[in-house]
């Protein structure tokens, strides 16, 4: 015993407490959010301050004689005069694999109770996006499940691809849509035994939603089976708006992680017109100057930096890649406004929907006109390139002869056979929320389509055609639906095939 | 009306009046204030109080608080002062106060920077470390 009293003794003797110099500063004021704190002399852009009580600031103003920061979490047991002080780190949060099936806020921190999240790298919130060396072109496809997208407008894995629309025009549908579709991929490959299939993880980003709203999210997400591929960040209308401006961020550097190892991901901002609107209060509390519609000066810069991003890195940097689907609410339609504009221009392409055709009963409402997807066609298989390639430009041709035949003049056959398709292929790609149908499917619907098997069908009877021949084909011919998917394009044999079973289909249907 | 802005700058304008090699001369700072409030103009209340923040920001710049838990010897206090000095240039002034707060070591404060030595400020780091 007495031995170990004079090890103990000797050790404490021989402590020496190594002192390291601390940023210190005083709150001076403090209110809506922000507290401006005098002191910290070398504090940086970004870095994170300690406010003492658990609390901690972003210091986003540095001036002569003050720092100006805004606090991540609740503020009212800030007094002014409190010590405060530099912890030298930047803003960063939990990433990795880990946070797969979670819920977390913008810190990342868990809110689902499941307990602490699994992580062990840490990402800062800020970072400068890929290079041009580091990138390579988008080429694989990310197939959402949705007939009319996966058709029309492709989206490429790296792509950014806005969703604009008015309130209640399914915009997030479209993206759970998506997120739900990627499960059953990730989940039948998993199954399956399918090495080369790439997995797409989905990091799901609510800024300044309802909680019930995100609630019914993550319901309909854990209903699919989705969740265990799926990460959702939720900073909703409670959050302070420091928080609500930094969760998209936040989010980009949990799918950054997956890109950095090689791994596809999905992120969905949902949605950044709210994201804008926190950043304009945080920006006018901070007495920064207003531009158009109150906006600071770099609300551009804002969300260019944050889609930037989303890229595709080359093979020698791991191959891996980010998708952004930022999400934009329009007033009445208007893709005008200052916010719309400016995010349409940094995205590769949108998709818009409408609330009239919402109205009309065609969900999705996508308007095929004003909606493009500028990475295009190569981020699609051949099949559904060779099936789908004339798609837009005859539904666009329809829909300027369908405006003509409005006036009820006569109309030549020819003319009258393109408005009758174009009636068949809009109908044909009405399709239901949460169920995304699988790439083999659809080009094989359309491809039956497209040889003038439904021609004869009337209209009003084109979705149980082809609810009974998804039927058919999945129950009857597996093994065309195999081929599709493997081979990824239509040789004659494969054309063959198809029409010898629309053929088979047509006789029985009635 | 002079506006926060404008006041702002006038303060620190006359507050680079007052420095000399870069340190606060006292008398001019003096003089500036009494010559302010001479001149009775308008706005003045808001300038000065302006003119004394910054001038409370440089002298908290160029002043050391050193805290102990115990007072310290003279010698002790002498090697302090000359340490600070050589860190912090010439213009340093040191005071030493007695906080038996700390439970024990020393607590220095210069401007914004924080040297905590103290037995309570490790107390305070272990138990964050829980």
């Amino acid at each position: 015993m007495a031995d170990i009293l004079r090890e103990i003794e000797a050790q404490i003797a021989g402590a020496k407490a190594a002192i390291a110099r601390q940023n210190v500063g005083v709150i001076r004021e403090i209110g809506d959010g922000v507290a401006r704190i005098e002191g910290l002399a070398d504090a940086m852009l970004n870095e994170m301050i300690d406010l003492g009580h658990g609390i901690t600031g972003l210091a986003l103003n540095l001036e002569e004689t003050e720092v100006a920061v805004i606090i991540l979490g609740d503020y009212t047991q800030l007094h002014e005069g409190d010590e405060v002080r530099a912890t030298g780190k930047l803003l960063q949060v939990p990433v990795g694999k880990g946070l797969l099936g979670r819920v977390v806020n913008t810190l990342g921190e868990p809110v689902d109770g499941k307990g602490p999240v699994k992580s062990d790298v840490a990402y800062p919130v800020e970072k400068i996006a890929p290079g041009i060396i580091r990138r390579s072109p988008v080429r694989q496809p990310v197939q959402t499940g949705i007939m009319a997208i996966d058709a029309m407008i492709p989206i490429g894995r790296g792509q950014r691809e806005l969703i604009i629309g008015d309130r209640a025009t399914g915009k997030t549908t479209l993206c759970i849509d998506t997120i739900i579709s990627q499960a059953r991929l990730n989940k039948a490959a998993e199954d399956a035994g399918d090495k080369d299939y790439r997995p797409l993880y989905c990091i799901y980003v609510a800024i300044g939603q309802k909680q019930s709203s995100i609630a019914q999210i993550i319901a309909v997400l854990e209903k699919a089976d989705a969740m265990p591929y799926t990460t959702v960040l939720a900073s909703p209308a409670s959050d302070s708006a420091a928080n609500q401006y930094l969760a998209p961020f936040a989010g980009a550097a949990m799918g950054e992680w997956f890109m950095d190892n090689g791994v596809d991901a999905l992120i969905i901002y949902d949605d950044l017109s709210k994201h804008a609107v926190a950043y304009r209060q945080i920006s006018l509390v901070l007495k920064r100057p207003s531009g158009r519609e109150a906006y600071p000066g770099d609300v551009f810069y804002l969300h260019s930096r944050l889609l930037e991003r989303a890229a595709r890195v080359g093979e020698k940097y791991g191959n891996g890649s980010l998708t952004a689907l930022p999400i934009i609410e329009t007033k009445a339609g208007d893709v005008s406004a200052y916010i719309p504009t400016n995010v349409i221009s940094i995205t590769d392409g949108q998709i818009y929907l409408e609330t009239d055709l919402f109205y009309q009963g065609v969900r999705p409402a996508i308007s095929v006109g004003l909606s493009v997807s500028r990475v295009g066609s190569a981020a699609q298989i051949k099949a559904m390139k060779q099936v789908a390639g004339q798609l837009k430009g005859d539904l666009a041709q329809f829909r300027e002869l369908a405006a003509f035949a409005q006036f009820g003049s006569e109309l030549d056959p020819k003319t009258q056979a393109q408005i009758d398709r174009g009636k068949r292929i809009i109908e044909l790609f009405k399709q239901p929320q949460y169920s995304p149908i699988p790439v083999e499917v659809q080009v094989a619907v359309i491809g039956v389509v497209q040889e003038g098997y439904v021609d004869d069908v009337p209209v009003d009877r084109v979705k149980d055609f082809q609810a009974r021949l998804t039927e058919f084909l999945t129950t009857r011919k597996t093994e065309l639906l195999r081929k599709i998917a493997q081979e990824k394009a239509l040789s004659e044999a494969l054309i063959a095939e198809l029409k010898d079973a629309a053929d088979q289909f047509k006789q029985a249907w009635k | 009306m002079k506006t926060a802005r404008q006041t702002k700058r006038e303060a620190e304008r006359l507050f680079r009046l007052c420095l000399v090699n870069g340190l606060l001369d006292e008398g001019r700072t003096r003089q500036v204030v009494q010559r302010m409030i001479e001149s009775k103009r308008r706005g003045d209340l808001a300038l000065l109080s302006q003119f004394r923040r910054l001038v409370k920001l440089e002298y908290a710049r160029h002043k050391a608080e050193v805290e102990s838990a115990m007072p310290l010897p003279a010698d002790l206090r002498a090697s302090i002062q000359a340490d600070l000095a050589r860190t912090y240039g010439p213009g340093i002034s040191a005071s030493f106060v007695h906080n038996p707060g700390l439970i024990g070591g020393m607590r220095i404060k210069v401007g914004s920077d924080v040297y905590d030595g103290s037995v309570r400020a490790r107390l305070a780091a272990l138990e964050k470390s829980f």
